[in-house]
């Protein structure tokens, strides 16, 4: 294992955790979603960087084009979720349950 | 939703499935499968209610995570054995992240807990395409891994069919125990992948048949409580009759198709000398009949009291398109003939 393979992988994992473990606020877990993008962009301009292939180079750049629309989607979510249950709070979201 | 819209969407949604069908890079695959998870979000969304839109909230974190996961799990293979290829993860550590990264994707058992919950905020007819054609594209990535292993299957496999025999028991909601047994099936499906990928597809291919006949009677019916499924006989008398079939279809009961992949999958489990895990399986796909039965029972052999004027309405013709209903029906319920036909068509 590489460091840079080191480095994206722990911040990987540890965005994980933190979307797994801390559960509160959507927002935090959006934020969440979005630090393991990062940790992918991270990984695939290293890769680009290592490898120096054109091929590679656009990658990273889809992979944020991606990225924002995912967190587009989450935010018109959490916009959508504020307004049915009254507040972002992960906890509330328990209609489902039965 | 304008048309323009929905069209847009139904199109990005077919896009993201055939662009993962098509590649061999895993960058390519990963694209297509998020886009199939950013076109359905508003599919979900379209009745704006607190459910469907809790629902989608789940539905988006689990995918998500899921994607992300695989991305990642592709990017370290990537550096770990320097290919981007589907076919060449071989690596152990990636090739199990991949497979729980797409686990979670198709609601797998350990991974599934968000199946039951989404399908529950949904109509009948997102729901469908929730359980039908959302599970092809990463269904196809998870057939291409082939890793030297096969105990990550067998286990994501038998708790899948426990967990889908089980989690259904107690349910009276009609698409919650919809999920369940997709739950249950996959895992059918998942626990023959490493020993026989043909009979994962036939098995995925009879699956598909069954959940689509089930999902477009209960949209006929237009019903999603078990309570209501004993009008059903005053609405559409036909569908009445043979819905009790396709449920006993899905169960796997023998004179009708659901027979055919259990037989075949128990029969190469035993094969393989793993007699056990085959005898468990089997075992555990009875919770799911039971649940199966309990919706027959209700719909065949009850009869609420009724006034005539309710009975009306199996008079007037329906106002969907039966004819797919038609179709799916007859093949989930008298496909069991055609074995060997079957066969040879997928075993190539």
């Amino acid at each position: 294992m590489t460091p840079a393979h080191f480095a994206f992988s722990s911040a990987f994992m540890l965005g994980l955790a933190g979307l797994a473990f801390h559960r509160t606020h959507f927002l935090s877990a959006l934020l969440c979603l979005e630090g393991l993008m990062l940790s992918l962009f991270i990984a695939l301009s290293l890769w680009a960087l290592q490898f120096d292939t054109m091929n590679s180079a656009a990658l990273p750049m889809i992979l944020l084009a991606f990225s924002a629309c995912e967190a587009g989607a989450g935010l018109a979510l959490l916009v959508a979720t504020t307004r049915t249950h009254s507040n972002n709070r992960l906890q509330n979201l328990s209609l489902l349950q039965c | 939703m304008a048309p323009f819209v929905y069209s847009t969407l139904i199109i990005s949604l077919g896009l993201g499935t055939a662009m993962t069908f098509a590649s061999t890079h895993w960058y390519l695959a990963w694209m297509g499968i998020e886009i199939n998870t950013l076109a359905i979000i508003p599919l979900m969304t379209q009745n704006h209610n607190p459910r469907a839109i809790e629902a989608t909230t789940k539905y988006f974190f689990a995918q998500a995570t899921a994607s992300a996961t695989l991305l990642f799990a592709a990017v370290s293979n990537a550096f770990l054995t320097g290919g981007w290829d589907i076919l060449q993860i071989n690596h152990p550590l990636t090739s199990t992240l991949t497979t729980l990264a797409l686990a979670m994707k198709i609601g797998l058992a350990p991974l599934h807990s968000w199946m039951p919950e989404v399908m529950q905020g949904l109509s009948l007819l997102t729901g469908l395409i929730l359980s039908t054609w959302q599970k092809l594209a990463p269904f196809c990535l998870i057939y291409q891994i082939q890793p030297d292993n096969p105990n990550v299957f067998i286990t994501l496999g038998l708790l899948s069919v426990i967990v889908g025999g089980w989690g259904g028991f107690n349910q009276v909601q009609l698409r919650k125990i919809l999920a369940y047994s997709s739950i249950a099936h996959l895992g059918w499906m998942i626990l023959i992948l490493p020993f026989s990928p043909p009979l994962t597809l036939l098995t995925l291919f009879t699956y598909l048949m069954m959940t689509f006949s089930l999902f477009s009677s209960f949209m006929l019916v237009r019903t999603t409580h078990i309570n209501s499924l004993s009008i059903s006989w005053a609405k559409i008398p036909t569908l009445t009759a043979s819905v009790p079939l396709i449920l006993l279809s899905l169960g796997g009961l023998p004179p009708l198709t659901g027979f055919l992949p259990k037989w075949l999958i128990l029969q190469e489990l035993t094969k393989q000398d793993l007699a056990p895990i085959a005898t468990l399986a089997a075992l555990s796909s009875l919770f799911s009949l039971y649940f199966y039965l309990r919706l027959s029972y209700t719909m065949t052999l009850t009869m609420p009291p009724n006034n005539p004027a309710g009975t009306l309405p199996w008079r007037l013709n329906p106002q969907h398109n039966t004819l797919p209903l038609a179709l799916t029906t007859t093949t989930t319920i008298f496909l069991l003939p055609a074995t060997p036909t079957i066969l040879a068509l997928f075993t190539f």
